[in-house]
This record gives structure tokens, sequence and C-alpha cells, in this order.
């Protein structure tokens, strides 16, 4: 009776209820919680600008936005690894399928050696244009290359038929490219080039601006949005090509939307972050475990559960680290994998 | 009223062809089986009907439409499909059966979609277990939904590819007999394939015997001859009259030839 019961609409309402007053709950704590020794009462009159000038600083300008990217990057994260499962039929499948990751890293690497004189000089180089010493461009040559990894991976697979098997593959061998590529980069970097590399890769909240944070939710609206009105062509989906198909859903225009809209998300996300792994592989299991495979309900418990994860994650890694957080991508993982296994080892029994 | 014409098709330029001149007519509320060997062409028939793979040559019309000049959503609302290989996402039944108007509703389900949802689940009678999820029922109760979903269409020809697959005797049966019932009462095409030939001269009206990758025999269900299927299969079948009705029965496989 109990699996019976399992999927029904209250429960799938309950969860959702329950996810979104979580993150809400969660969300103050996260502003409350950090190393500056404020007390609560501080951070409620720095909320009002009220503290010290000092205070307020810290609530507006470090918190708010560090809580603010940890909501949207965890939502957009997790749903895009929900969508990427659904479209290329594959439990495996997360937002970084496509290699988009690895195009990231290997820009930023680009961005922080060769551009901004963490190369090891052998005559010319192009650190004298300074480039890579601002983020935002940092940032803004990993999109560029993970976008360039997205287009000629859909481009690729445009071509001859897109069948998911063919997507996957060529997000493997797209990704390893990528790696390569960084590896020989990483070879001719200087030490400091090297560790500002390797540390731009941890994924870290702590960049973020409202800047940033904008931008990130102007991307992950929009795909949200595409998935939520996608709904039931993606629980077409979930029952193969060939019968979505003869249901009217148009597979090959809804799985290009799909991967491009993901993958964007995922690419702006790792720019302005670093690499937050396992969220988008993490949530949506749990949640489709909790609630079934209706994407009327996992595409909204995911962004929430996504969200979740991440302010539970980043509010740890500021408070284990005393004074420098740890890096989030670790901690997400730490936190989530041991859930996880647990999660779908209940589920083993269950069946 | 099916009518598929000269119907050519291969999966790539350079492989062989598997339907070379296909033709078959099927009139409203009449059940045609598709009958053949193991890749002879029956599925990559059906594909071509229902817009899966198209057709290097030939016509397929419905009614004088050219279905190969419609819209995947205007050929849902006319051709509904039940495969071989029936998957579901963890969706309770009733929303898998609402699923199958989706290219009627678009983006979200109104009331009336409901209602069809509804109706049909009765019909069928599934309504005890419209709040389950699909994927925890046997596949027996799965087929059911699987042609539940298709009929939530509102198709005017229903295609079944091995609808008895993996069902005990009982649930063969059942299955059939609630598809040749549809067919007689909403007056819409069934066109199926069976592997069964014994269940296929029962539940057939007409028999489509695919060979070389044509119609070789196209013929109502009383004139199929043990020549027609021993031509079609290589087998060795006869066929015997037990009370009125055809039976075949293979040759008993005898100790010399193993």
């Amino acid at each position: 009776m109990r699996i019976r019961q399992a999927h029904t609409g209250r429960r799938k309402a309950a969860v959702i209820i329950i996810l979104a007053a979580a993150v809400v709950v969660l969300a103050f704590l996260c502003l409350f919680a950090g190393s500056s020794g404020m007390t609560i009462s501080d951070c409620f009159a720095a909320l009002a600008k009220k503290g010290t000038a000092a205070q307020n600083r810290i609530i507006w300008n470090i918190r708010i936005p560090r809580v603010i990217a940890a909501i949207i990057a965890g939502a957009g994260l997790s749903v895009s690894g929900l969508v990427m499962q659904t479209t290329l039929s594959n439990t495996m499948a997360s937002p970084s399928t496509l290699g988009v990751s690895n195009a990231a890293v290997f820009g930023a690497n680009l961005s922080l050696i060769a551009f901004a004189g963490g190369y090891l000089s052998v005559g010319h180089n192009a650190s004298d244009y300074s480039f890579g010493g601002n983020p935002f461009a940092t940032s803004a040559v990993a999109f560029v290359f993970a976008l360039l990894s997205v287009l000629l991976i859909l481009g690729l697979c445009r071509v001859r038929a897109f069948s998911p098997g063919v997507v996957v593959l060529a997000g493997i061998a797209m990704g390893s490219v990528w790696t390569a590529g960084t590896t020989i980069l990483q070879f001719y970097a200087t030490d400091v080039g090297l560790s500002a590399a390797v540390i731009w890769s941890f994924g870290d909240l702590g960049r973020a601006t409202y800047a940033t944070d904008l931008i990130m939710l102007a991307v992950v609206a929009v795909g949200t949005v595409f998935f939520a009105l996608m709904s039931w062509r993606y629980n077409a989906l979930l029952s193969g090509d060939a019968a979505a198909r003869t249901m009217g859903v148009n597979v090959d225009r809804l799985r290009f939307f799909s991967l491009l809209l993901a993958s964007m998300i995922t690419a702006v996300c790792v720019s302005f972050l670093g690499i937050i792994g396992f969220v988008g592989i993490i949530c949506p299991h749990t949640i489709k475990k909790l609630i079934g495979q209706d994407h009327r309900f996992s595409t909204p418990a995911s962004l929430l559960a996504g969200s979740l994860l991440l302010l539970l994650a980043d509010t740890f890694a500021r408070s284990v680290g005393h004074g420098s957080a740890l890096p989030v991508g670790a901690i997400t993982t730490l936190l989530g994998a041991p859930f996880f296994v647990a999660v779908i080892l209940a589920g083993r029994r269950e069946s | 009223m099916l009518e598929v014409r000269d119907l050519r098709f291969a999966y790539s330029r350079r492989s062989e062809p598997v339907l070379r001149g296909v033709s078959l007519s099927l009139a409203d509320g009449e059940v045609g089986i598709v009958l053949g060997r193991n890749g002879s062409g029956k599925t990559t028939l059906f594909s071509n009907i229902l817009g899966i793979n198209s057709p290097s040559s030939g016509s397929i019309t419905f009614d004088g439409t050219d279905i190969l000049k419609l819209s995947r959503r205007e050929r849902a609302k006319m051709i509904a499909y039940v495969p071989q290989d029936i998957r579901f996402g963890a969706l309770t039944v009733f929303d898998s059966v609402l699923m199958g108007r989706v290219a009627r509703f678009g983006l979200t389900a109104g009331e009336e979609d409901r209602e069809a949802a509804r109706r049909v689940l009765e019909d069928v009678g599934l309504t005890e277990l419209a709040e389950r999820t699909v994927t925890e029922l046997s596949g027996g109760e799965r087929q059911k939904v699987a042609i539940a979903r298709a009929l939530a269409q509102e198709p005017r020809l229903l295609v079944l590819d091995e609808p008895t697959g993996n069902l005990d005797i009982a649930n063969e049966r059942l299955i059939l007999e609630e598809a040749r019932k549809l067919a007689r009462s909403r007056g819409i095409g069934v066109l199926s394939s069976l592997h069964d030939l014994n269940r296929a001269l029962g539940f057939g009206d007409r028999l489509f015997f695919i060979k070389d990758g044509i119609v070789k025999y196209d013929c109502r269900r009383g004139d199929v001859t043990a020549d027609m299927i021993n031509d079609v299969f290589g087998g060795r079948v006869r066929m015997i009259d037990f009370e009125g009705e055809k039976i075949v029965i293979d040759e008993k496989i005898t100790e010399e030839e193993t």
C-alpha cells in the first residue's frame, strides 16, 4: 500500500511546499552564519541597514549576493541535470555531459595563465595585455569557450541523426579535448599561474556579486520557463523517442533546445562560480525517487532541492573553514553523496 | 480508410531496401493483421505510417488526406501507436493516459482532456488503477495503459506492434478482444502485427502477408491457405478444420531431424 500511494498528488505538493519552506528558512540562516562574529541582532540591524558600516557591508555586499548565488546556481544546475537525464534518456547524464565544464575550465585557464602573466616565458606571451587580471574577464573567456563547445557539439549532432547515445559520446570526446588543452596550458604555467587556475576551478560562491547573480538569474529563468512549458513533452519522451513522436512531439527540436538551454545554464554557473559538481545528479534523482518522474512536479521540486543543497553546502563550508570558506563544490559532493547512496539503496529495498 | 500505395523504404542509401513497394488498404472499423518473418519489415512499415521514418517513395493516405504531408501533431491526432517495447516514466496511470492528448492540448491539459482520459480509463477498465504509478504495474496492466494512452489521442487508426508480446494467454485474449471491440464500436481501423498465426486468424478481418518487401498475399481471414503461410514463413504447416474453424498446426519435430 505504501508504494501505491508513493506518487499521489498530495505527496508531490507536500514535498514541493516543504522544500520551498526549507529554502526560505535556510537562506536566512545562511545570512546569519559567518566568520565575522556578528550576533543575530547585529544581522537584523544590518539587514535594515541600521548596523555599523562594516556590518551593513558584510550583509548587503557579501552575504546576500552569496545566498542569492547559492539559490540560483543550485536551482539551475539541478534542473539542468534533470532535463539532461530526460532528454538523453540516460540516468548518468549531468549538467556537464556535453563537456561544458571542461570547456569553461579551459577558458579560465587560458585567461589566467596565458593572459595574466601566469605563463612561463618562452619569448612571446600575451601577459602584457594583463587581460586575465580582471575576474570578470576570466569568467567571460570561460563562458565563451563553454558556449563554443556546446554549439560545436549540437552542430555536429545536427549533421547526423540526433540520437542520445551519439550526443553523450560526442560530449565525452569534446570534454576530453578541453581537458587535454588545459593540461598543456598548465604544463607551461608558472607556480602562481597554476595555483590561480586550480583555485579558480574549485567552486566558490564568494565570487558572486549582484551583477553575476543577475546574469545567472536571467539564464536560469529563461531555461526554467522553457523546461516548465515542455513538461508534458518530457513526460512523453520518457516513453521513448518513437512513442513520443507518435504522440506528436517533435523530438529532435525538443532535444536540441533542451540541451542548449541546460548547457547554457551550466556554462554561466561554472563560468562565474567554478565547478560545483554532483548537484545536477543528486538532486534530480532524489526528487524522482520521492515523487516520481512527472515533469510538472519534478521540475519545480528539483529547482528547490538544488537551491537547498547548495545553501546547506555553503553554510557548512563557511562554518568549518575557520574564516576562509572551504570549496563549496567539494562540500556538495561530501554532503550529498552519502545521502544519495542512502536514497538509492532505500529504493532498491522497495522494489 | 487507410491506403498505402507502393511504399518503398531503406534505412540508408547504401543498405538493401526493406520495403520494395508495399500496398494495402484498411477500412474503418476493420482489424488488419500484418504477418511475416522476423525482420520482414513489419515494424518498418508501421514506422513509416506513423512518421517515425519517411519513405523514399510511395504514398500513404487516410480518407484521401496525404498523411506524409501532415505535421507531427496533426498526424498524432489521426494515428496512435502502441509500440512493441512499452516504456513509461514513473507517472500515475491517469497522467500516462492524459499524456496521450499532448498533441491536442499542447502545453497544459484542460478539463476536457481530463474528462477524455477518465472516459478511456473507464472503457478499458483501468479506473481502479488510475492513481497507481505505471512503472509498478504488471506487464498486462501496462499494456492496457499503453492502449488507453493511444486511445486518448482519439485516433482514426490504431497501430499495434506485437501487442501480445509478453502476455499470458488470458491477457493476450483480453487485449485483442478489447482492440476489436474498439474497432467496431468507434469505427477506427486497427493495424497490428502478431506472431501467433492462430491468433491472427481468430482476430483479424484481413491479413497482409509480407515477403520480400511487398505484401505478397492480402486476403480475408477465411481465404488463408497453408500454402500461403508456408510460402511466406518457409515453414511446413498444415491447416485443419476444427468445428468449423481453421487451425494452423506445425509439423512435429521428429527425432530423425534433430
